[in-house]
């Protein structure tokens, strides 16, 4: 068995370790604002770097290295979107987080309220059927919500992935 | 022939993945969706390796690393985008509905609360926070968890709501 990593997956290894602490970095800049941005800066950076790093690296390119360096850079880019939305958008962690901040226990009226600090659970709602609505997958009319076909599509498809991997 | 040994464990792993997330609701394991996958993907890589070295005689582990990981991150990705996501479960209510419309007031003020309850139940049952009477309060455990959470957010300098920013 050769254990031995290639030129472009070597680089690809070592980007996919630098990702997080790019993200940090960028972290730092105020010019790089929310955290959406920030994600994808860091994953177009990693990716800019990796294509210069296959362009200079001397010595003969092997397609296999590239390919696989790629998959490599992109399973790691997938890693950090993961876990850097959970602590971004995450609903329960920011419901554990809230309810820590406040100290003191509270009711499920009073837990909402500091989850929204200060706003209430439609306040909630509405940002997330903001995206909805924004990515053209529910429209409203006469105060009334409706799925678009494109809404109807991705819940068919959401259906067949939960089925797929066993979440029912 | 080292990417195909990889591809094939990637696949192995998504059929038994499923297989071993209903056995585990099933039979009521105490073990989170999450670490049924990790064992999942532990068991399927190291199969896929002894496979590799058996049949191929001259076995590239990051080849087929690469692939195997590609692909079992697109996996979780995917599980995770449809397992706890709000946006999508009002999507699918709405689409479950038999005239495919809801009043705004009915997603508001009945299907996001049922949500927000169900979180706390998952916050509750994970032991991160308990019930006293009719109020809740963050465990030990829930402190802790929320204190690193609120490190990682400063750190990757992420605002600790859990909204979507759409001014970005």
């Amino acid at each position: 068995m050769n254990f031995l990593p290639g030129p472009a997956q070597t680089t690809a290894i070592c980007l996919s370790a630098a990702l997080p602490l790019l993200l940090l970095c960028y972290a730092r800049i105020t010019a790089i604002r929310g955290a959406g941005r920030r994600i994808r800066l860091g994953c177009l950076s990693v990716v800019v770097l990796f294509a210069i790093a296959c362009i200079a690296i001397p010595g003969p390119r092997h397609l296999d290295d590239v390919v696989s360096g790629l998959f490599l850079l992109t399973t790691a880019m997938m890693l950090c979107y993961v876990l850097f939305s959970l602590l971004a958008w995450g609903f329960t962690l920011t419901l554990l987080t809230a309810l820590a901040r406040a100290g003191s226990p509270l009711t499920l009226e009073q837990w909402a309220a500091a989850y929204m600090q200060g706003g209430d659970l439609g306040n909630f709602a509405h940002n997330r059927l903001k995206l909805l609505i924004g990515s053209g997958m529910v429209i409203i009319a006469d105060g009334k919500l409706a799925p678009t076909a494109k809404g109807l599509a991705v819940a068919h498809l959401v259906k067949f992935v939960r089925f797929s991997t066993g979440l029912g | 022939m080292s990417f195909a040994v990889g591809f094939i464990a990637a696949v192995a792993f998504a059929v038994l993945a499923p297989v071993l997330q209903s056995v585990a609701r099933a039979r009521a394991w105490s073990l989170a969706p999450v670490i049924v996958l990790a064992i999942t993907a532990v068991v399927s890589h190291v199969i896929g390796v002894l496979f590799g070295v058996l049949i191929v005689p001259q076995f590239r582990y990051w080849d087929a690393a690469s692939i195997f990981s590609f692909g079992v991150m697109g996996y979780v990705f995917a599980f995770g985008a449809v397992s706890k996501s709000v946006s999508l479960d009002i999507l699918l209510g709405l689409a479950e509905r038999p005239d495919r419309t809801a009043p705004l007031s009915d997603v508001v003020e009945r299907q996001v609360p049922a949500l927000f309850q169900g979180r706390t139940g998952i916050l509750i049952d994970g032991g991160l926070v308990e019930q006293i009477d009719s109020r809740f309060a963050a465990t030990a455990a829930g402190q802790i968890m929320a204190s690193r959470i609120g490190r990682l957010r400063r750190a990757f300098g992420i605002g600790d709501t859990g909204l979507y920013d759409f001014g970005e």
